[in-house]
C-alpha cells in the first residue's frame, strides 16, 4: 500500500515523538536564503515558546543545491546575543523530502501528517525566501494558535500599496462575501493552524486533485472557514523577499490561486450559500500603516493588454460573461482613453459570473482561468489609474467599499451558480 | 592557643578496614538524622540507641555508609549545623559513650559512618565566639572575622536571601561587626588565624580515633574573605583543605573528606586539587537537571552539565543525589531553568525556600513509582557515589507547612502503628510531627508493609542498590553517551576494563521507539540486569529498543 510517508520520515517522527509547536519551511533550491529562515525559526521558538516542545521541519522538492543539508547544519550559536534563552530542551529538526510535481499539497500534506503524527498543538508554515521573516513572526503566528486557542491564523503583512493587487481585487473579497470572513490574505506563504485543524485537513479526499499543486494553501483556508473553525488575522510587518530564483507569472497565480478559491467554492457551495453576510475576524498585533518597497507597474502597459486581450478573446469571454457584463468589459477595454474605468460593481461580476462559469464547467478550467487575464488587466489599469494618489488610509476604505460590493452582490453570485432567480 | 579536648575511652574498631584506598568509589551513601530516624527511650527525639536497632535494616538495604547530619550540642536554630560544641554529642541523642557503641556496631555489619564538619562557621553560643565577643582583646578574638565597616567584602552574596540582609551582623557586646556567610547567629571562623585551622585539626582528630570513617566539610568554599572577590573558592581556602588532607592521609589513612560546594563543576573541581583536597564533592548541578529532564521529557539538561564536568584525578569522587536534608537547590541553573522549576515542581509558594524547593523525591514525582524508579535508575548508574535520603527508599511525603526545612526531615516511618513506630512518646511531644495524611501518611507508606512485598519500593530499592554494587563499572566506569535521534531517550555507555554497561532511559511519559547505534559493541549480547534475560546480539545495524512510559534498562554487554 502506498505511504506518503517514507521510513526515514517515520524515524525521525517516531524519535521525537510528541510536540507542542511545529515549524515547517518548504524549499526548493533556496541556499542563499535557507540558514536566515531556519536560524529565525530556531530564534523564535527559543525566545516565544521555551518550555514548549518544538520541532523544525523542512520538506524540500529535491534541491539540487544542498538547501537540506544547509537545514541539518544550521543552529544558532549564541541565543543570548538574541536576547532569547538557550533552550532548555532538545531542537530537533525534521527533514523530508517530497516530488517536485506534487507542489505545494506534498509539503502541506507532510507538515500535516507531520502534526497529525507529532500531536503538535500548534503548527507554522514559512517561507524559505522571506528577507523581513524575523523570530517575531514565529510568535506572531504561533501564539494566537498555541495560548488563544484560534484554529487557523493568516498573516496581515506591510506591503507597498499596490503590491498584492490579485489578492485585494479577487482573493480577499471573495472570500470575504462567499465564506463570509474577511481575510486580507487568504493564501498567504505563512500560514498557522491548530494540530485539530491539521487533522481535519488531512482527512480530505482532495490530495490526489490537480488544484492543489497550486492551491493548497488557499484550500486550507477556505476549508477552515467552512469547517467553522476559529480563524484570526496577526500583523507581521513588512514582507520583503530575498533575491527571488523563481517568481509566478500572473498566469500561475491565476491558475493557482484564483482556481484553488473557485474549486474550493465548489467543494464548500453548501456551507457558504447559507451565509449572508460577512464578520470580522480577531485580530492580533499591532498593526504598522508605514508604505515599504515599491510596485514595478506599467500602467499604460496593462490597459494595452486588456484591449488586445479582450478583444481577441471576445469569443471565448461570450462563453463566461453574460452579454450585459461583456459588453460592459469590451466598452471599457474600447475607450478612447489611454486608461479605462472599471467599476466595482462591473469587476464584482466579472469575477462571480468567471467563477459560475468555472463551476458550470463552460470551458476548460484551465482556459477559463486564462481569460480572466486580460480582464483582471483591465481592472488593475483602472484601478492603479483612480488610485494614483491615494494614500494607504484611502486604499484600505476603498477596499472596504469593494468587499462591501462583493457582499451586496452575493445573490448574483447564488443565481448564477446555483442557476436560480 | 590550645584547649584541651576529653579523649574518647576507646578508639577505632579493627573490624573495619580500609584494604583498598579507594573504597568509598564504590560507596552507596545513606543520610540520616539521628534525631528523626528512631527514638529508644520514649522521649520523642531519635537517639543513637535508637539508630543502633535500626542499623540492621540499613545494612539489609545495602548501603555502606552512613552520613549523619549534626548531632552536636548546639541551640539547633539551623538544625544543629550551629554547633556549639565541636567534641560532645547533643544530650538528646546520647552521649559520647552511645557514639561509641553506634560505631562499633556500625562497623561490625561493615558500615561506614560519615559525619558532619561544619568548619566554616560555629553558633553564637560556642564558647569560642562567648569569649571572642566578650571584649576586643580578648585572646579568642581572632577566631572570628570582625570589621567596624559593614560595607566590607561587598562582592560576596547573600546565601539565605530570605532570611538575611547583609553577610555583617552587629554585636552589642563589643561593637563590632561579625562575618557570617549564613544565618546570623552562625560567626565565620577566621582561618587567616592559625590557631583556627589547629582548632579544627584537634576536632576531626577527636572523631577519627573514635573511629568516624569520613567527614562531609559543610560549606567549604566560603572559608576565606578577601577584598575585591566574592569570598568563594579563593586559592587560601584550598591551601586549608590541602593542609588538612595531608594531615588526614599522614595520620589516618583510609579515610575521607567529602566536601560540600555548591558550585559549578568546574569550579568544584578545584576542591580536589591534584588529588590531594577533597576525595569525594557534590555534584550539586547535575541534581535539578534531572529533575528538570524528567519534565522537559528530554535528555539535554542532563548531557550539557555532564559534557561541562571536567575529569577529575584518579583517586577522586563525585557524590550525586536527588534529594538531601536541605531543599532542591537552585542556585546552579540558569533563571530560565529556575523559573521552570519553580513553575514545574513548586507552583505552591509554601514549597519555596531561599533559591530552591524544600520538597521530597516521592512528592516531587506526585508520587509517580514509575518516575521515582526512573530517578534512582540514572543515579545510580551515572558516575560517581550516589547518596539516598532517608525515607526516599519508602517514598516518604514531606510537610512544607513546618517552616524552613523540617518538612523533609519529618520522623522516619517505620510501621503504621504509634507514632510510625519511630517513638512510643506522645505524639504531641516527637520533636516533628510525623507525615499522616491519606497519600503519604505513616500508615500509607513504612518500612513494615513494604517489607512484606517483593513489589515495594523498599524492595525494589534493596535491590537496584544490590545491582549497582554487583559491578564496580558504575562506580568507577567511563561514561559516554549515545546521541540517538529520539531525545526523549537517555542512553549511555559505562565502561570500566572488561566491564560494559549499557543504560537506557525512558524521560518521556509515552512509550518510546529508540535506535542507537551500537556498532562498536558489535557482536556482544545485552543481558537485563534485573531479570537476566539476554536480549538479540548486537549487530551493525542500529539497534532497536521500545520502551515503556519511564522505562529504563541496564544491560550488561557480554562476550558470550
Amino acid at each position: 500500500m502506498d505511504s506518503i510517508v517514507s521510513d526515514e520520515f517515520l524515524r525521525q517522527i517516531t524519535a521525537i515523538g510528541q510536540v507542542d509547536v511545529l515549524v515547517s519551511v518548504p524549499t526548493a533550491d533556496n541556499r542563499h536564503t535557507i540558514e536566515h529562515a531556519v536560524n529565525a525559526v530556531q530564534i523564535g521558538l527559543a525566545k516565544y515558546f521555551p518550555r514548549e516542545r518544538t520541532a523544525l521541519m523542512n520538506v524540500d522538492a529535491q534541491s539540487r543545491d544542498g538547501t537540506p543539508e544547509i537545514v541539518r547544519e544550521a543552529a544558532v550559536r549564541d541565543f543570548q546575543s538574541y536576547l532569547a534563552p538557550t533552550p532548555l530542551r532538545s531542537s530537533p529538526i525534521i527533514t523530508a523530502s517530497c516530488h517536485p510535481s506534487l507542489g505545494q499539497a506534498g509539503a502541506l500534506r507532510l507538515t500535516l501528517t507531520a502534526a497529525d503524527l507529532l500531536r503538535a498543538k500548534a503548527c507554522a508554515i514559512v517561507s524559505p525566501d522571506v528577507a523581513s521573516l524575523t523570530p517575531e513572526w514565529i510568535d506572531a503566528l504561533l501564539r494566537p494558535i498555541y495560548r488563544e486557542g484560534l484554529d487557523q491564523l493568516t498573516p496581515i503583512y506591510q506591503r507597498h500599496r499596490f503590491a498584492g493587487l490579485l489578492v485585494r481585487n479577487i482573493l480577499a473579497p471573495v472570500v470575504g462575501a462567499v465564506y463570509g470572513y474577511e481575510i486580507e490574505e487568504p493564501a498567504p506563504d505563512e500560514i498557522s493552524f491548530s494540530g485539530v485543524l491539521a487533522c481535519h485537513l488531512l482527512a480530505q479526499d482532495v490530495w490526489q486533485e490537480s488544484f492543489m499543486r497550486s492551491g493548497a494553501l488557499m484550500w486550507l483556508t477556505t476549508t477552515a472557514l467552512a469547517g467553522n473553525f476559529r480563524v484570526g488575522q496577526s500583523f507581521l510587518g513588512p514582507k520583503v523577499f530575498a533575491a527571488r530564483h523563481f517568481s509566478p507569472s500572473l498566469a500561475e497565480t491565476m491558475q493557482s490561486a484564483v482556481g484553488a478559491l473557485f474549486k474550493s467554492m465548489e467543494e464548500h457551495q453548501a456551507f457558504w450559500r447559507q451565509r449572508t453576510s460577512s464578520q470580522a475576524v480577531p485580530l492580533f498585533g499591532f498593526p504598522v500603516d508605514v508604505e515599504i518597497g515599491s510596485a514595478h507597474l506599467n500602467r499604460k502597459k496593462m490597459f494595452e493588454m486588456f484591449r488586445s486581450g479582450a478583444n481577441a478573446i471576445s469569443s471565448i469571454l461570450a462563453e463566461i460573461l453574460s452579454s450585459p457584463t461583456l459588453d460592459a468589459v469590451l466598452q471599457a477595454a474600447n475607450t478612447a482613453d489611454d486608461h479605462c474605468y472599471f467599476s466595482d460593481e462591473l469587476w464584482t461580476k466579472v469575477v462571480y459570473e468567471f467563477a459560475a462559469s468555472y463551476h458550470r464547467g463552460v470551458m476548460n478550467r484551465d482556459h477559463l482561468l486564462q481569460a480572466l487575464i486580460p480582464v483582471y488587466r483591465g481592472r488593475i489599469s483602472s484601478y492603479l489609474w483612480e488610485n494614483r494618489g491615494a494614500h494607504l488610509e484611502e486604499l484600505r476604505k476603498r477596499r472596504e467599499v469593494l468587499h462591501l460590493e462583493f457582499e451586496r452582490m452575493k445573490p448574483y453570485l447564488i443565481e448564477k451558480w446555483f442557476g436560480e432567480t | 592557643m590550645h584547649h584541651s579536648l576529653s579523649m574518647p575511652e576507646t578508639t577505632l574498631n579493627a573490624r573495619i578496614t580500609y584494604d583498598d584506598p579507594l573504597w568509598f568509589k564504590d560507596a552507596v551513601l545513606y543520610e540520616l538524622h539521628v534525631r528523626s530516624f528512631q527514638d529508644s527511650d520514649g522521649d520523642g527525639i531519635g537517639d543513637f540507641r535508637g539508630l543502633i536497632e535500626r542499623l540492621g535494616y540499613l545494612a539489609d538495604l545495602g548501603v555502606n555508609i552512613l552520613w549523619l547530619l549534626p548531632f552536636y550540642p548546639s541551640p539547633l536554630k539551623d538544625d544543629g549545623y550551629d554547633i556549639s560544641n565541636f567534641t560532645d554529642i547533643h544530650p538528646s541523642y546520647g552521649t559520647l559513650d552511645d557514639f561509641r557503641k553506634f560505631l562499633e556496631e556500625a562497623h561490625r555489619r561493615r558500615l561506614y559512618v560519615l559525619t558532619e564538619l561544619v568548619l566554616n562557621h560555629t553558633s553564637d553560643q560556642h564558647p569560642w565566639f562567648q569569649q571572642a565577643r566578650a571584649s576586643r582583646d580578648n585572646p579568642l578574638r581572632n577566631y572570628y572575622v570582625w570589621s567596624d565597616d559593614r560595607e566590607k567584602y561587598p562582592g560576596a552574596r547573600i546565601i539565605f536571601t530570605d532570611t538575611e540582609a547583609s553577610n555583617w551582623a552587629w554585636d552589642p557586646i563589643s561593637k563590632q561587626y561579625y562575618w557570617h556567610r549564613f544565618f546570623s547567629h552562625q560567626p565565620d571562623l577566621n582561618y587567616d588565624n592559625p590557631e583556627v585551622l589547629e582548632e579544627i585539626w584537634r576536632v576531626m582528630k577527636f572523631w577519627l580515633d573514635l573511629g568516624v570513617d569520613a567527614f562531609r566539610l559543610d560549606a567549604v568554599p566560603y572559608l576565606i574573605e578577601r577584598a575585591g572577590t566574592n569570598c568563594e573558592n579563593l586559592p587560601e581556602t584550598h591551601a586549608v583543605l590541602r593542609t588538612l588532607r595531608s594531615r588526614l592521609e599522614r595520620s589516618y589513612p583510609g579515610r575521607f573528606l567529602l566536601a560540600e560546594a555548591n558550585q559549578w563543576p568546574t569550579d568544584v573541581r578545584a576542591y580536589f586539587g591534584d588529588g590531594n583536597e577533597c576525595h569525594v564533592a557534590f555534584h550539586f548541578p547535575l541534581m535539578p537537571r534531572i529533575f528538570m529532564s524528567v519534565r522537559l521529557e528530554d535528555r539535554k539538561p542532563i548531557v550539557e552539565i555532564m559534557e561541562r564536568t571536567p575529569a577529575i584525578p584518579e583517586n577522586c569522587q563525585w557524590a550525586t543525589f536527588l534529594r538531601n536534608h536541605d531543599e532542591l537547590t537552585l542556585e546552579m541553573v540558569t533563571d530560565v531553568e529556575r523559573d521552570y522549576l519553580y513553575d514545574e515542581y513548586a507552583n505552591d509558594r509554601m514549597m519555596r525556600l531561599n533559591v530552591g524547593i524544600r520538597r521530597r523525591l516521592s512528592p516531587l514525582l506526585e508520587n509517580d513509582r514509575r518516575r521515582v524508579e526512573l530517578l534512582n535508575g540514572i543515579l545510580l548508574s551515572f558516575p560517581g557515589s550516589p547518596v539516598i535520603y532517608y525515607g526516599d527508599e519508602i517514598g516518604m511525603g514531606d510537610n512544607v507547612y513546618l517552616g524552613d526545612r523540617n518538612g523533609v526531615r519529618t520522623p522516619m516511618q517505620w510501621s503504621g502503628g504509634w507514632n510510625a513506630g519511630f517513638s512510643t512518646a506522645d505524639p504531641e511531644k516527637l520533636c516533628m510531627p510525623i507525615v499522616s495524611n491519606a497519600v503519604y501518611g505513616y500508615q500509607a507508606v513504612n518500612v513494615e508493609s513494604q517489607r512484606r512485598s517483593l513489589h515495594s519500593l523498599l524492595s525494589w530499592t534493596t535491590r537496584i542498590i544490590r545491582i549497582r554494587k554487583s559491578t564496580r563499572v558504575f562506580s568507577r566506569g567511563t561514561l559516554e553517551f549515545l546521541k540517538p535521534q529520539n531525545h526523549h531517550v537517555l542512553a549511555y555507555v559505562r565502561q570500566y576494563r572488561r566491564d560494559i554497561v549499557l543504560a537506557v532511559n525512558n524521560l518521556s511519559s509515552c512509550a518510546q521507539a529508540v535506535e542507537l547505534d551500537l556498532s562498536q559493541f558489535h557482536g556482544l549480547i545485552p543481558i537485563e540486569m534485573f531479570g537476566g534475560n539476554p536480549f538479540p546480539r548486537i549487530d551493525q545495524r542500529p539497534y532497536l529498543l521500545t520502551l515503556g512510559p519511564y522505562q529504563f534498562f541496564w544491560f550488561r554487554l557480554r562476550q558470550i
